[in-house]
């Protein structure tokens, strides 16, 4: 079975108080340090395990700057065969651009797949289109937040998918289709400084990203970038014990968590 | 293993110091000499044995053959890293220390926090002409707890004029847990890292606030051209020298407990002690495993960082209950885990724990 | 004049509340809402919607964005393009819109969490939430759009006393993906991970006999109980219950820390939860730090009242 990954290399913003820089136009990413976007290291280490399991392969690619070749890296150091980076200086802020031109690639360079793994999201921009708007594009079946692959057939697969409150939905795709990963599928295995220095040795593709762009434009536009408004330390609730468990119930209601 | 790895393996004759000297042995399923003998004999292991080691060194110290077990435990932690064989709080810790060179993955932005939380005037290494390096833990630069100890620091050498600076953002991981760990490749990056980071800044002295940092720099950096001590050596020498005067009392039955870094495994037994003698009104008391024989806080090792399986009495507790004994009012310490993992159990005892430097603040 | 195609948030036979907010959102795009609704009873007040179309389609399969690929391609055949599809953040929702976006090959953006009529600025956060980046949709036959539940049900109005009801059928059902069934989660071994309500228990409880108690709390409020360390080495909860560095890490929805006091071994285990609660007698605790919302007062108290007004 061979399996395509798109992997993607964002900023680990956890902490940090990101600060908006040039009068709204960027934000300084300058101080942070990088990593695979964690949906996606679901998605690899659920694809090696299969390919582990069923026999097969798994492609990494990547659509970023040269330095997302840590992600492919780190891929490979996962059990990944090979690695493909989609080279492009200027992050590509549309997803749909990113699928269009995903899409370009796949067909231009006739890459060959079984399935396609994308995580359900990027930690950045959270857009969680990519995945879904490829398949359409390809003509592919889709299906999301997949948080466990029960079986592989001839020509299908049946995955779960995880919903609201606890439920869990199962599904039968037919093969080829797009799946998008979901966190918690699996538990990503340890991969070792060594592991990495290792897999630089595999050589990882370079193809220029704008030779598949060619007519290719935004369906959205950034304007600018802006602080959502403050939200100030914790709000206390009042005093008064009754009227602290009526405002906290309310919180519960209107978080979804309690009826 | 090693060429040099067998050849130790092989000079053990099993005489058991090594397991008579763990402070986890009897207690949980660790036995060194076991682990040795079962290493000559090429017979598998229970790795999760070897989680249990805190890396207090007192094996290899002890060792009249010059085995190193702690050594050879590190190595075969090296291979489950590799491959993958790992718990996943110790997978995480390595994690985090990669990304943001703190096992907690905390913000590296966030590193020197303590400076501006505290309101100092503390400045990076590189403005400040003599290039004495105060360097932090990570414990310090993100526990509330204990980044007062820091700061305490600072104001400390401050107020004496003594000179020094800090890497802030550029303050990584020293690597000590994490070679421990048996992660060898992230322990070269981090020393790399460090290394290249005194050098650029013509580093000539670090003053380290853990006895963690402490080793690891001095010890297994390889050659170093610059001084490394530990800040009880240094505030000594300032009391000894009239620089810092202690002006009031502090009239409290005080316990103090060797670090294993600070002590067993680097010599620095007195200093810390001197600091304490001179303070009046202050009534120093020992445990009964002192010095060399100081019973480890289990916070060593990496496992700050993980749980281990079993379930059993730890030695934090152990020795707050014999400070309670002692009547003891307050355990002195001069290490970040030691602290946190006494006070932890220390709380349940009224008892207080305090580093050395938050003792010294009250008294100048 | 276009309209707004909004497809139902729907799950097993319940109209979700998070249909209001694709209501309100519609409104301030300024277009009439049209809603999809598969076959079946929906509590649905008719008064809020322009149109009412019914799918001829049972909801699983009204749920396959194959499918609904082909219902919107109907609901165009038969109304013209929309100004925009509109759908919910959910696990719906999300799986659906960028398919069907993409089906038409049509502009995209999700998670939108406020919109300006005026000047046609999408805001969506970015970062979870520490940005927001302002979008301009490029003008084309129409896009589609998922809304942040919460956002928008305060704009959600009624307005239509001449609802209309349409049916509308698609030829072709997809073989490509079909629905097999739901799994209620199953909970025998507890994993705190993936509960969305997590009520958590700190040194401050005090006591092994105080847990029985918050047990029932726990379960007054569909929640699961969590711990953080002292309780779990003290082994007044087991250790999977244990979040924390050492312990696990979780990311509810809610994340209610009773007697907390926010050593950041164990903040580093919740810190990414939604909405954190704090509770906890010591004012200067540092848990009120990070959490939401914070109670200053004994843990024991609020339990009980909880309790009392839960059963009474």
């Amino acid at each position: 079975m061979k399996i395509l990954v798109f992997v993607k290399r964002v900023a680990a913003a956890q902490e940090e108080e990101l600060k908006i820089i040039k009068d709204g136009e960027d934000i300084d990413l300058s101080k942070l340090p990088f990593k695979m976007n964690d949906w996606d290291s679901y998605a690899i280490e659920e694809a090696i395990r299969i390919v582990e399991k069923a026999g097969g392969q798994v492609a990494a690619i990547s659509i970023g700057d040269r330095e997302s070749d840590d992600v492919l890296r780190r891929s490979i150091a996962m059990g990944a065969k090979e690695g493909f980076l989609l080279n492009r200086d200027k992050p590509i802020i549309d997803p749909v651009l990113r699928a269009k031109l995903a899409f370009n690639f796949i067909k231009g360079e006739n890459v060959n797949f079984d399935v396609i793994f994308t995580g359900v999201q990027a930690e950045d921009d959270q857009f969680g289109v990519f995945g879904g708007y490829l398949a359409a594009l390809l003509g592919l079946p889709y299906a999301s937040m997949v948080v466990r692959i029960e079986d592989l057939g001839e020509g299908y697969m049946v995955v779960r998918r995880e919903l609201e409150g606890g439920l869990i939905e199962r599904i039968k795709v037919s093969t080829p289709c797009i799946l998008s990963i979901q966190t918690g599928i699996n538990e990503p295995r340890y991969v070792s400084i060594m592991g990495i220095r290792k897999a630089s040795q595999v050589e990882r593709k370079v193809y220029e990203a704008s030779l598949y762009m060619e007519g290719l434009f935004s369906g959205i536009e950034l304007l600018k970038w802006s602080y959502p408004p403050k939200k100030e330390g914790a709000k206390l609730l009042p005093g008064d014990m009754d009227a602290a468990c009526k405002e906290l119930l309310n919180i519960l209601r209107e978080k979804g968590v309690y009826q | 293993m090693g060429p040099l790895e067998i050849k130790r393996v092989f000079s053990c004759i099993q005489c058991g110091k090594c397991t008579g000297s763990c402070p986890e042995s009897g207690r949980t399923p660790l036995n060194v000499r076991i682990l040795v003998r079962r290493s000559q004999l090429g017979h598998g292991i229970d790795n999760s044995h070897l989680w249990y080691c805190t890396s207090c060194g007192t094996c290899t110290l002890r060792c009249p053959r010059d085995v190193k077990p702690s050594e050879l435990i590190f190595s075969i932690r090296g291979l489950l890293v590799e491959s993958g064989e790992i718990s996943l709080s110790v997978q995480k810790a390595l994690e985090n220390t990669f990304l943001q060179k703190n096992p907690w993955g905390r913000a590296r932005t966030k590193r020197a926090e303590w400076v501006s939380k505290a309101g100092l005037d503390v400045k990076h290494i590189k403005e400040v002409s003599e290039k004495r390096l105060l360097l932090s833990c990570c414990v310090h630069a993100y526990d509330p707890r204990c980044s007062v100890i820091p700061v305490n620091i600072s104001r400390i050498l401050g107020r004496c004029g003594v000179e020094f600076g800090i890497l802030g953002e550029e303050e990584a991981c020293c690597g000590n847990e994490i070679r421990r760990l048996g992660e060898r490749g992230l322990f070269e990056e981090l020393q790399e890292e460090n290394t290249s980071n005194f050098r650029k800044y013509g580093i000539r002295e670090i003053i380290a606030l853990s006895p963690h940092c402490m080793n690891a720099i001095s010890k297994e950096y390889g050659s170093v051209d610059f001084k490394v001590y530990h800040y009880t050596e240094v505030l000594w020498m300032m009391i000894k020298e009239g620089q810092l005067r202690i002006e009031k009392e502090y009239k409290k039955r005080v316990i103090y407990h060797d670090p294993c870094f600070l002590g067993k495994q680097n010599g620095i037994f007195e200093e810390p002690r001197n600091i304490l003698k001179s303070i009046s009104g202050l009534e120093l008391i020992e445990f009964s495993r002192s010095r060399e024989n100081s019973l480890c806080c289990e916070g060593g090792g990496g496992r700050m960082f993980y749980e281990v399986g079993t379930n059993y009495e730890r030695n934090a507790k152990i020795r707050v209950n014999e400070a309670f004994e002692r009547k003891a009012e307050v355990i002195a310490v001069s290490c970040p885990f030691c602290l946190m993992t006494l006070e932890e159990q220390a709380v349940e005892k009224g008892i207080e724990v305090k580093d050395i430097s938050e003792i010294l603040m009250e008294v100048i | 004049m276009s309209y707004g195609l909004l497809v139902a948030d729907v799950r097993r036979n319940v109209f979700e509340e998070r249909n209001f907010d694709l209501l309100g959102f519609c409104s301030l795009l300024g277009v009439d809402p049209y809603i999809l609704l598969p076959e079946g009873d929906y509590a649905i007040n008719p008064s809020h919607f322009k149109k009412i179309i019914k799918v001829g389609l049972q909801e699983e399969e009204f749920l396959n964005p194959l499918n609904m690929a082909h219902v919107v391609e109907r609901a165009i055949q038969e109304f013209g393009n929309p100004y925009a599809v509109i759908l919910s953040s959910s696990s719906s929702g999300m799986e659906i819109a960028p398919y069907v976006a993409g089906y038409f090959k049509v502009p995209i953006i999700t998670d939108v969490s406020n919109y300006d009529g005026e000047s046609k600025i999408f805001y969506k956060s970015y970062y979870s939430d520490k940005v927001l980046g302002h979008f301009k949709v490029e003008d084309g036959n129409f896009f589609v759009v998922t809304v942040r539940s919460g956002s928008f049900k305060a704009q959600a109005k009624e307005k239509y006393g001449d609802v209309e009801y349409v049916t509308i059928n698609v030829e072709k059902k997809t073989e490509k993906r079909s629905f097999l069934g739901y799994i209620e989660e199953e909970r025998q071994e507890v994993d705190i991970t993936k509960a969305d309500f997590l009520i958590s228990i700190g040194r401050g409880v005090g006591s092994k006999d105080e847990i029985p108690a918050y047990e029932e709390l726990a379960s007054l409020l569909k929640a699961t109980l969590s711990a953080s360390r002292p309780v779990t080495d003290k082994q007044w909860l087991p250790k999977e219950r244990q979040v924390g560095t050492s312990g696990k890490t979780v990311k509810p929805k809610v994340y209610l820390a009773m007697g907390i006091s926010g050593a950041f071994q164990h903040i580093a285990g919740m810190r990414d939860s939604e909405c954190i609660i704090a509770v906890n007698k010591d004012p200067e605790a540092p848990i009120f730090q990070y959490a939401h919302y914070g109670i200053v007062g004994d843990m024991h108290k609020l339990r009980d009242k909880l309790r009392e007004i839960l059963k009474g």
